[in-house]
């Protein structure tokens, strides 16, 4: 059954979304900087060739030692320096992946949990909201969909891939378009449906509860990022965020 | 004593390291040492030693332990007794893993006078050793072997066996083998006795001389290189005697020893062969061709199927021009599929026929409704080409006469083409019609095939049987009728054709199978029975394969058997007509007389070999191609035909690629079809039908392994023309009504040059768009209109249009008009009202469409810019099920609606339409008639184009610019808005670089550039309001083009915008004329207004 419907142009464009969304979260969350980020972990993935001059052999050496040992001690003893992500790629984009199995799940269960309303093109939009200690939304990050259902042909996955990398090639580099987040914050994913799903009607549907998001009062203001529009998949990913006044307040 | 050991060790190897850099400086080497690709044993062997070693460098070293292990070899095989010098002058390689192991290799190669190589070197290696390759090295062979047979290590063992050096052809490696040239193809099937001689005579020669004549094939593999990978293996019984040879001569040529000057007659036999290798060509390129365009399949292919495929090049005078036999690589590919398909030429043969013998047949015609009255003894005689295709071929070849000769596309003794014909000679190998030409080539493998020659057979005759009454002719004797009747056939076209006589046509056919070949045979009425007691059920005539089957299965094998059995048993077991066909065939009877021509019900054209898509595109190309197929054969038979039906071959989702070379393999059928009212030939129509019903499929195109255009309820040609004519005459009768009253009804479309025409084209344009949506069988009444500029009107429904008295008809036409413009004063939202109304009329429908693009003028545009980019993307307003439908429509039918010039507009019946129709019909003219009149410097792509007008029409009406500015500047390909800006000069600018950057790219990228030149007009020149307004609707209707679907596109522009509203009063003025209309559009798709920061 799953197999068959992943046949349709919208079951592979949406099982492609999926995927895409899995990381492009991860790649949100982490880019907005709610769990530290390793700080010796790039040291350590980066080769770096280091000038062989014979001068500082002994010196180099020596302090290699010492570091190598420093080094040993905090990943051993403290589990520091790993940071709640590591690096991954994800269609030839350096991508991070979430460390921690919970968040990981969660990210992953949530957005597999959209994939059977994203074939019937129910979700509207898939939001990153990112809380402060009050329970009010700072930043949305949201995700517009449009699944085209009546579009025929067969979806080049690879076509697909390959204009959603855009989405995170920008994503990495639009860290300025954001707002610093105050320490203490929460976040959550909640996805906008065009209609509710009945809840018992499917097992998919139950997974799903309202959220009790608070509504900004203000109007708000929108920053987009990237723009895809493509058969059979429409995708706008923009920032939310609340006008200027109430975020200088903040 | 222990030192002294050791010491005595270090000395010897003293000695020995000084010995060794003796050889190396004494041996010369011009041995090109391929040690670091042969595996990284050596490399790190010596690069170890090399630190320490005497020799200066790396290439040194490994020729003197190449020397040394030269020696060393040479030392060991004269110390072994009593060799036998089979693999005298082979010197092998061994790569990587074998079985037996390179050291036994070694030990055999020691034995019998061979050479072992341990490092590879192009010249001492003569044959390369392995058994299985990487990848790496089979796609780059030739860098990998120098040209080196690839043989394996098998070919060793079975030559110590044989006790002689085996050929190493048929050992070579299956990886490689699809890569290695063969010499066998220079020796072709038309000297064939000549060269096989020559062939065995070189064979029984003593050694010496081969090889002395070998180095003549080598030195023409020097002169003619391309000759050489072109070489086609053509029969497996030369190649087999050549390969011993072409393996010597391989040796001999890479041992590069002194060519002897005793140089036999090979030249000239090769010359010869060389000659023959013209008329092979043209047997070859049939199947070879397609083999070489794939050459990753060549890989995959274990057998030596595709050995040796390469492509002729046409350099002799027979003008053979290369073919490429798949969809996907040539573009006329159905013409040509249809050109060199037997079937095709049998099928087609009796329209041709009856084309050039109308009158004859109908003679007949006449003489079988007599002879059918009249119950005297009938005799008919029929006359049966003896094998034809083949004879044809044959004749002018009387060598050939006695040899098997077959006819099929191909030749490939691996080959997947099926014969359609072989002579008697080749019979008696049994082989078949309908054989794989592998198979008959694996039971007679002398075969000698043939490729087709139409041309021939329709010289000689038009087909190879006939069937000849002579019942009324009293002739005494029919026997010597026949035998005069095949003794003037043999005359005028030199074939042979055999004669049967019987009672009826059953009769004649079972005869002719008796006289065969050559022969007569005459089946008295008496001795039917006898006749028939022991033939065999599948000699009748429509038993085929599986009928026979399930006789069998009854033990059913003779006609006796089959008369055993009662009609009804047979009924109940068989069907109705199939049983009784049985029992009466089974008792010789046959009603059918003769010269009864059957009146086909359907013609079509199925392609099932050779098809493969990449894409849309593609199919749609080759299904033109189909329809022009189609439509040739119903013009060539005078018919047209009302239903269409597309069949589809589609590859089963776990097919493998089919045994038969672009074939279809297993495949799902698949049909849908159409009816039409109005019967058709024409070439379009069927095209936008085909196109239409392809839709309906929803399959990927890469899947479809063939496809069939069948026309069904064929009509005399002729009947419906005339048919068409008085509809056309009571039309234009009605027109004239229409135009009196100045509204356009559209039912006037055959005077092509009125006003009205243009008008209702605009109209039908909408309704092609929106009313479909709901009614399906009256879009394809729609589209299925056999007139090239149909009158949309009479497609929605001609039956009922047919049915109205004229008077009725233009009283009709008054109330509608009347209803129109009620409709349009009652404006938006009317819709649903009305298409109740619609639906219980025809007419009325065509008003209520009329009405709809106007109530929602927006999802209109977006319908047909959307059309534009062949983009089934979501229609704003309409179902999600339903707009693909829809643009699908649309698209088809604005090929024929489309006026075909501006010009033949009349102004002032433009001036009497309501405003907003006149916008919409505006709207939907074509910008290339467009551009004659405003002459704008841009080419339109393609054929599509509804852009608007607005400079053009407001010469004649002023008032339609507003509406079509407001709808539609950013619609079509090429977006009005560039004529429109003709006017200001410094706009122009703008389409001037937007046309540049090509007409599809976004304002974004596009408006940097105007920016910056813009900066310098706007120093020279005032600003008009006028000029910021069209900016801002040009902006405006770019937002809400992009809104929806690229709201980043729209945040740029308006980042870029307000960057230059700094420095420009201009752009400061559109930005803040535009900003408020902008946050209020994105606030209404996404709740917020844009972030400018």
């Amino acid at each position: 059954m799953q197999r068959k419907e992943n046949e349709t142009p919208q079951g592979q464009a949406a099982s492609v979304l999926v995927e895409f969304l899995e990381v492009a979260i991860t790649a949100v969350v982490f880019l907005k900087g709610v769990y530290p980020s390793g700080f010796l972990l790039p040291s350590l993935d980066s080769p770096s060739s280091m000038p062989f001059l014979f001068f500082f052999f002994f010196f180099f050496l020596l302090l290699l030692l010492l570091l190598l040992l420093l080094l040993l001690l905090l990943l051993l003893l403290f589990d520091v320096g790993k940071g709640a992500f590591e690096r991954r790629r994800y269609m030839n984009v350096v991508v991070q992946r979430a460390r921690h199995p919970q968040l990981r799940y969660y990210i992953h269960a949530t957005v597999s949990g959209l994939l059977p309303f994203l074939q019937k093109g129910m979700v509207d939009r898939v939001a990153v909201v990112f809380f402060n200690t009050d329970n009010v939304p700072l930043e949305k990050f949201i995700f517009k969909l449009t699944v085209n259902q009546s579009y025929g042909s067969s979806v080049e996955g690879v076509d697909l891939q390959i204009s959603l990398r855009s989405f995170l090639a920008k994503l990495s580099v639009s860290e300025s378009l954001t707002k610093k987040l105050p320490p203490d914050c929460r976040w959550e994913i909640t996805g906008n449906f065009q209609l509710l799903p009945e809840t018992g009607t499917s097992k998919e549907a139950n997974f799903w509860i309202p959220t009790d998001t608070k509504q900004w009062e203000q109007p708000l203001f929108i920053t987009p990022i990237r723009s895809m529009s493509s058969d059979p998949l429409c995708l706008q990913f923009y920032i939310e965020h609340p006008s200027l006044s109430e975020s200088s307040v903040l | 004593m222990d030192s002294r050991l050791s010491n005595s060790s270090s000395s010897t190897h003293h000695s020995n390291s000084k010995k060794r850099k003796k050889n190396a400086t004494a041996n010369n080497t011009n041995q090109k040492t391929l040690g670091v690709a042969w595996g990284s044993k050596s490399l790190s062997a010596s690069s170890c030693s090399s630190r320490k070693s005497p020799f200066s460098d790396f290439s040194s070293y490994m020729a003197h332990k190449n020397c040394k292990l030269q020696n060393q070899f040479d030392s060991e095989a004269s110390a072994s007794a009593a060799r036998k010098p089979i693999f005298s002058g082979v010197s092998i390689f061994v790569d990587g893993f074998t079985v037996p192991s390179s050291q036994e290799l070694r030990g055999y190669m020691l034995k019998y006078d061979g050479r072992f190589e341990n490092y590879f070197s192009r010249h001492c290696v003569t044959h390369i050793i392995c058994s299985n390759l990487p990848d790496s090295k089979v796609k780059n062979i030739r860098a990998f072997s120098a040209g080196l047979p690839v043989v394996k290590p098998t070919w060793i063992l079975d030559s110590i066996a044989a006790n002689r050096l085996l050929s190493w052809v048929p050992y070579q490696l299956e990886q490689v083998a699809s890569n290695q040239p063969k010499l066998s193809a220079f020796f072709t099937l038309k000297s064939s006795k000549m060269s096989e001689d020559t062939f065995t005579n070189a064979l029984c020669q003593v050694e010496p001389d081969v090889q002395d004549s070998f180095p003549r094939v080598g030195q023409l593999k020097e002169r003619h290189p391309s000759e050489v990978g072109e070489m086609v293996e053509v029969c497996r019984q030369i190649s087999n005697e050549s390969n011993d040879i072409s393996s010597k001569k391989t040796d001999v040529f890479m041992m590069e020893e002194p060519i002897g000057e005793r140089v036999i007659c090979d030249e000239e036999k090769l010359a010869e062969a060389n000659s023959s290798e013209t008329n092979n060509e043209r047997n070859t390129e049939g199947e070879l061709d397609p083999t070489y365009q794939e050459p990753s399949t060549s890989f995959s292919i274990p057998c030596s199927d595709n050995q040796n495929v390469h492509q002729f090049p046409s350099s002799e005078a027979t003008g053979s021009s290369k073919q490429c036999h798949s969809t996907l690589t040539d573009p006329n590919f159905v013409e040509n599929y249809f050109k060199n398909s037997r079937l095709h030429f049998i099928g087609t043969w009796r329209q041709r026929y009856r084309k050039r013998f109308p009158t004859l047949s109908t003679g007949l015609n006449n003489g079988i409704s007599n002879s059918n009255k009249s119950d005297i003894k009938s005799v008919i005689l029929h006359v049966d080409m003896d094998c034809f295709f083949v004879s044809v071929v044959i004749r002018n070849k009387p060598a050939l006469f006695d040899k098997p000769v077959a006819v099929c596309h191909s030749n490939n003794s691996k080959g997947t083409s099926e014969i359609s014909s072989a002579n008697y000679p080749a019979r008696s190998y049994g082989i078949r019609a309908g054989m794989f030409v592998r198979d008959a080539k694996a039971l007679c493998p002398h075969l000698v095939t043939f490729p087709y020659n139409f041309e021939a057979y329709e010289e000689a005759v038009s087909c190879d049987e006939a069937f000849l009454d002579f019942t009324d002719a009293m002739v005494e004797d029919p026997e010597l009728l026949a035998s005069s009747i095949r003794k003037e056939i043999y005359e005028t076209t030199r074939c042979t054709a055999s004669a049967g006589i019987g009672g009826n046509m059953l009769m004649a056919r079972i005869a002719t199978r008796t006289a065969k070949p050559n022969g007569q045979c005459y089946i008295t009425p008496e001795r039917v029975d006898d006749h028939l007691n022991q033939l065999p059920v599948d000699a009748l005539p429509g038993i085929g394969y599986v009928l026979q089957e399930k006789l069998k299965k009854q033990s059913v094998n003779t006609c006796g058997q089959l008369r055993m059995i009662s009609k009804n048993s047979l009924q109940k077991e068989y069907g109705m007509k199939t049983g009784e066909m049985l029992w009466n065939y089974s008792r010789g009877i046959d009603y059918r007389s003769v010269g009864i021509i059957q009146e086909c019900k359907s013609i079509g054209a199925d392609v099932n070999w050779g098809v493969r898509f990449r894409d849309m595109k593609d199919c749609e190309h080759f299904l033109i191609n189909l329809c022009k197929e189609v439509s040739l054969r119903l013009q060539c038979c005078g018919v047209q035909g009302r239903t269409f039906t597309l069949k589809i071959k589609k590859r089963r989702k776990d097919a493998d690629e089919p045994a038969k070379f672009m074939g279809c393999g297993d495949c799902e059928n698949l049909s849908h079809s159409v009816t039409i009212p109005l019967a058709t030939e024409n070439v379009e129509i069927l095209q936008r039908i085909v196109k239409q019903l392809l839709g309906c499929f929803y399959i990927d195109v890469k899947e479809i392994r063939g496809i069939g255009l069948h026309v069904s309820r064929l009509e005399n040609a002729d009947t419906s023309k005339q048919e068409k004519y008085t509809l056309k005459s009571w039309l234009t009768s009605g027109s004239a009504s229409v135009e009196k009253q100045k509204y356009h009804m559209g039912h006037n479309k055959h005077n092509s040059d009125c006003a009205n025409c243009a008008s209702s084209h605009g109209c039908i344009h909408s309704q092609g768009s929106s009313f479909q949506i709901d009614n399906k069988i009256l879009n394809i009444h729609v589209s299925g209109d056999p007139i090239s500029t149909p009158p949309p009107l009479c497609q929605l429904d001609v039956e009922v249009i047919r049915n109205l008295p004229s008077e009725v008809f233009s009283e009709l036409n008054e109330i509608y008009g009347g209803k129109l413009i009620d409709f349009i004063a009652k404006g938006k939202g009317k819709c649903e009202s009305s298409s109740s109304l619609g639906n219980s009329l025809e007419d009325d429908a065509t008003c209520k469409e009329e009405d709809l693009p106007y109530s929602d003028p927006i999802p209109l545009n977006q319908i047909f810019s959307e059309n534009k980019a062949m983009q089934h993307e979501r229609v704003l307003g309409s179902g999600h099920g339903s707009c693909s439908q829809v643009t699908h429509n649309s698209n088809i039918e604005r090929d024929d609606l489309l006026p075909s010039s501006l010009s033949q507009i009349d102004a002032s019946v433009l001036q009497q339409i309501p405003e907003d129709l006149k916008a919409v019909i505006l709207e939907h003219l074509p910008a290339h008639r467009a551009q004659d009149f405003c002459s704008t410097p841009a080419i339109c792509p393609g054929r599509i184009n509804q852009d608007s007008v607005g400079v053009d029409t407001s010469k004649n009406c002023p008032g339609t610019v507003n509406h079509a500015l407001n709808d539609s500047l950013w619609a079509g390909n090429l977006p009005s808005w560039m004529d429109k800006f003709k006017d200001s000069s410094c706009l122009r600018k703008l389409g001037e670089i937007y046309h540049r950057s090509g007409f599809n790219s976004q304002l974004s990228s596009v408006l940097p550039q105007f920016l910056s030149e813009f900066h310098h007009l706007d120093l020279t020149q005032e600003i008009y309001d006028e000029t910021v307004n069209i900016m801002c609707e040009l902006l405006k209707q770019y937002v809400k083009v992009k809104i929806e679907r690229d709201i980043e596109e729209i945040y740029i522009c308006f980042r870029l915008l307000k960057r230059f509203a700094v420095k420009s009063q201009f752009f400061s003025r559109v930005y803040n004329d535009i900003f408020p209309f902008l946050q209020a559009a994105v606030d209404d798709n996404y709740g917020g207004s844009l972030f400018m920061p």
